[in-house]
């Protein structure tokens, strides 16, 4: 049925399963890497400390004479691997921004935007600023309410509570509310904290960590949380079939890299993580290479504590809840809230633990009302029965934010009074860490081509057109929140931008293509495959019209995002559009993806795990 | 042929067609382009944890055997479990819980129409030409034209700005009846339906209401979602309502009854009225039709946690056992109707199912 004003919920909704799956879809894929090949090393998941290229190792320090951009791309992601200790640091700052140049010259990834998050609320509240990793790392504990006991605030749909299920932003909203992990980003400031821990110790080599606890914290039901409950749960996120994050706990560069033993079939041989319980407030685990993001990692919410035996959906333990119990009707973390209530679709309800080891909160409860539609959704903010809130693009006036920047990017200020509002709210606009982009498989495409495409290519105006200015245009993959290098190294990179920033330089996309022989008399045809997204799909429409007549000729396709998952693994794309997004801040998570060895969709998604690029196939350092 | 007989007759005819719609869903989730393992697993699932869930679901049987499976769960309402929705959660559980939103609403969007369309349209056709007919009939008309969307959204504009007195509209929604802005209800949201407890008169349970407010907050919050979904049917039934009285009160037992001299009042009521409902029956019968497409929408837009609501997301999630459990639910609801339909036929008419 045709339903214009529902477009826009329905194409929230879709964007945020998609993202639910690229998420997920990564981590799944990075399990399936390690179960089925434990030790062949062909995503840097073995043993030795090596990178995992086995095949190229003693070549990549060469400089043949025709080196490609893939073969500087993969020379740095290597040197990144194989320097991991905190040293190392500049060095792989260098070699991330290379294999962002690298990316960039030979066009084989368009960024097309990062996500802006714009969140609104009432003078009455007082809530901290959140930060770009998103509002789902926020506890509420230090938010108060002028006249009110409660929190009130609306979420999306979810349907489970249970940390190593969790891979979508709704659930976490509430997760954080209710467990804690040993570290986190308070407030979802990319800056890591200590949370459960109270201090660490790293081995020389990198790889045994030693974590202290605190002694003073407790679960919701009393009981003191101890080493044994840290090693349970982070067991669970291996062991338990309802884990969809195990590749966060036993991978590398992506994820921790905990040493573990599996069994012919792959999967992890029970209690064989080297995770040590040492005493009550000591634990100490074993990695399988140095990892210089440990505390990042294990800020993510799969890694969060719950009571040794609560649910028995591992070895040794038959569970004081069941699984189905644990994910929709029960919770026992050490969080700042304990959960009231929770009927799915409708709404949760979360009520104060009093003897919170921190700040115990201010509000008596929080309670989301779950919407999905825009319009009940803007009616619920309207009605102050939503304290803070995001506003939908039909009600949004871009005139009415009266905003500055902050020391960390943010923008901050007042919005309003304006439209339907008639009172001024306070809001806060954060550029958030991911990044939608076009890719391009090398093999099938052509580098003069591609580099038209990027001079053609005006984001600014996609943004404006699509999201009414709700977005911010990508010239990197890595988003400027993370810029290994900072806001000035970000600049710089800027102005080193050899396409078109902010216009459409069509005679540029000219020039290029002539001079590799490509006439409009002669055209190149290519295909650009979008999934059901209006700002890619724009995007194309726009892209199609401005480079028509140079002598690209491109033709648009949707399909649904499976089939171009599917599609792009099977290497039967040209031009196709996704998005990553960062489960946590840190830049090899994500750069794993555009290591050229990487993206080789033959061997998808068993063994590589990269965007779906082909760029291997560029590699000349590599003896074909 | 007895109109019992007809009645039965009838009611045989709906075993074939319940079967077609069966074997329909079967092949759309067999054969249709949506593979239930990928959209189970997600897209990126080992090949061995493919080949482990496709022998756990069945699809390595032979297709008869899974045919008859699959006609043998779902007659006896074993759905099995949600893929994406609700994932892992049983689907009949998840359908009765919403199912009793979905009722609430459905019961007002046919109870408001058929104290409005009828009566209006009975008016209508009793003093037909007149400025009140016309009235009556354009607005039906106009009504009937404005499709569901359009006007959940403009309800929803309009109700939220009469928050804080009003403005220009010159009435507060809000603290209209029981008073939503000193309680923090919205106006959209599902209806909590506690206000009905059940007690025991001579072992038998029987329901009762316990909390009037509750009840009356629930009829405020369901009010203009339930016009909205039934304006259209309010349309229809005023017009054919219209129509039929026009027939009626100019047919030829009018004119004798009103030669005998019976007062226009028993002619009104006794005579015209009840032959008027014959073709208005079919009309209120098949709403439910419209009810069930239409909630879909209306319940999505009013944040109504109904069938409706969890139907749309299925489908725009691919959970393929949900939207075709509630597909099939919504089949049995619509033959029930029709049923009911014919029961209707035969009470009402007598000439049903009499040879000619």
């Amino acid at each position: 049925m045709p339903d214009p004003t529902n477009g826009e919920a329905v194409e929230s909704t879709k964007r945020r399963r998609l993202l639910g799956l690229l998420g997920g879809g990564a981590a799944v894929s990075l399990a399936g890497c390690s179960d089925q090949e434990p030790s062949d090393g062909s995503d840097g998941n073995d043993t030795d400390g090596e990178d995992g290229s086995d095949g190229m190792d003693g070549e990549d320090g060469e400089d043949e004479p025709q080196r490609t951009n893939a073969d500087k791309a993969q020379a740095a992601w290597e040197s990144a691997v194989d320097n991991p200790l905190p040293e190392d640091e500049e060095l792989r700052q260098e070699a991330y921004i290379e294999m962002e140049e690298a990316a960039r010259d030979d066009a084989v990834l368009i960024p097309l935007y990062h996500g802006l998050t714009e969140l609104f609320w009432y003078d009455y509240v007082d809530v901290p600023l959140t930060g770009a990793l998103g509002k789902h790392w926020q506890q509420l504990n230090t938010t108060t309410v002028e006249g009110q006991s409660e929190l009130n605030l609306i979420n999306s749909t979810f349907d489970e509570l249970d940390p190593i299920m969790s891979t979508d932003t709704a659930s976490s909203i509430v997760i954080t509310q209710l467990y804690e992990n040993l570290t986190a980003f308070p407030n979802g400031v990319p800056e890591i904290e200590n949370q459960l821990l109270e201090e660490y110790e790293v081995s020389e080599d990198g790889t045994t960590w030693t974590f202290t606890l605190r002694d003073d914290v407790q679960f919701h039901d009393g009981t003191e949380m101890t080493a044994q409950d840290v090693k349970y749960s982070w067991r669970r996120t291996v062991e338990s079939e309802n884990s969809e994050r195990a590749g966060f706990t036993l991978n590398q560069p992506v994820g921790l890299g905990i040493d573990a033993e599996t069994d012919d079939e792959g999967n992890v041989v029970p209690d064989s993580l080297a995770v040590e319980v040492v005493d009550d407030q000591t634990i100490e685990i074993q990695l399988v290479g140095p990892n210089p993001d440990v505390l990042d990692v294990i800020a993510y919410s799969s890694f969060s504590v719950i009571p040794e035996g609560y649910v028995g959906d591992i070895e040794g333990y038959d569970g004081e809840v069941t699984h189905q119990e644990f994910s929709t009707e029960v919770a026992n973390g050490t969080g700042p809230f304990e959960l009231g209530e929770f009927n799915v679709d409708e709404d949760v309800t979360v009520v104060r633990n009093d003897d919170y080891y921190g700040e115990v909160a201010s509000v008596d409860a929080v309670n989301w009302e779950i919407i999905e539609d825009s319009q009940a959704a803007w009616t619920y903010a309207l009605e102050q029965n939503a304290d803070r809130f995001e506003m939908p693009t039909f009600a949004y006036e871009a005139d009415a934010i009266d905003a500055e920047s902050d020391d960390r990017g943010r923008q901050v200020g007042t919005y309003g009074p304006a439209g339907e509002l008639n009172e001024e709210v306070n809001y806060l606009g954060i550029s958030e860490i991911s990044t939608y982009y076009f890719g391009f498989n090398v093999s099938n495409t052509q580098q003069a081509a591609r580099q038209a495409i990027a001079y053609v290519m005006n984001k600014e105006q996609i943004i404006q057109e699509v999201f009414a200015g709700r977005g911010t245009a990508a010239y990197s993959f890595l988003p400027p929140a993370i810029w290994p290098t900072g806001n000035d190294g970000y600049n710089s990179f800027l102005d080193e931008y050899p396409y078109s920033l902010g216009e459409s330089d069509i005679e540029g996309a000219q020039s290029v293509l002539q001079e590799a022989g490509i006439t409009p008399d002669d055209p190149v045809e290519m295909t650009l495959t979008t999934y059901e997204a209006e700002v890619f799909q724009t995007a194309g429409e726009l892209i199609r019209d401005l480079i028509s007549g140079t002598g690209v000729n491109l033709s648009l396709e949707t399909s649904q995002f499976s089939v171009l998952q599917s599609r792009g693994e099977d290497g039967d794309l040209q031009m196709y559009s996704l998005g990553w997004i960062w489960s946590w801040p840190a830049v090899p998570y994500g750069m794993f993806q555009l290591e050229p060895l990487n993206t080789d969709t033959s061997t998808m998604p068993t063994e590589t795990n990269g965007f779906y690029l082909d760029w291997q196939t560029e590699l000349n350092e590599e003896a074909e | 042929m007895s109109r019992w007989e007809y009645f039965v007759k009838r009611l045989l005819l709906t075993v074939p067609v319940l079967f077609s719609v069966l074997t329909f869903l079967f092949i759309m989730l067999r054969a249709g382009p949506i593979d239930p393992v990928a959209a189970r697993l997600g897209p990126q699932a080992g090949a061995a944890d493919r080949a482990q869930l496709r022998e756990r679901l069945g699809l390595n049987d032979p297709l008869w055997e899974q045919y008859v499976d699959f006609i043998t769960d779902f007659l006896t309402f074993n759905f099995g479990q949600s893929w994406v929705v609700q994932a892992e959660r049983d689907i009949l559980d998840i359908a009765v819980g919403a199912a009793p939103a979905t009722l609430w609403l459905g019961f007002w969007a046919i109870l408001l129409p058929l104290f409005i369309g009828i009566p209006l349209g009975f008016y209508a056709g009793l003093n037909p030409n007149t400025l009140g007919d016309y009235t009556a009939s354009l607005g039906g008309i106009i009504w009937q034209a404005l499709p569901n969307f359009w006007l959940c959204v403009i309800a929803l504009a309009v109700l939220r700005r009469t928050r804080n007195d009003g403005g220009l509209f010159g009435f507060d929604w809000y603290t209209l009846g029981p008073d939503f802005a000193a309680r923090d209800i919205s106006i959209t949201g599902t209806p909590r339906l506690e206000w009905i407890s059940t007690t025991d008169v001579l072992m038998l349970p029987v329901p009762y209401i316990n909390d009037w407010t509750a009840l009356a907050i629930d009829i405020k919050l369901i009010l203009p979602p339930a016009i909205i979904l039934g304006s259209a049917s309010m349309a229809a039934e005023l017009r054919i309502g219209r129509t039929a009285m026009l027939e009626t009160v100019n047919s030829k037992f009018v004119e004798t009854a009103k030669a005998k001299g019976l007062s226009s009042r028993v002619i009104v009521w006794k005579h015209i009225f009840r032959n008027a409902l014959i073709p208005l029956l079919p009309v209120i019968t098949s709403e439910a039709f419209l009810l069930i497409g239409g909630s879909v929408i209306v319940e999505q837009i009013f944040n109504i946690n109904g069938l409706g609501r969890i139907f749309f997301q299925a489908l725009t999630q691919g959970d393929l056992p949900m939207a075709g459990a509630l597909l099939f639910l919504f089949t049995v609801i619509i033959l029930g109707l029709n049923i009911l339909q014919d029961f209707l036929y035969t009470v009402i008419d007598p000439r049903v199912g009499y040879d000619q």
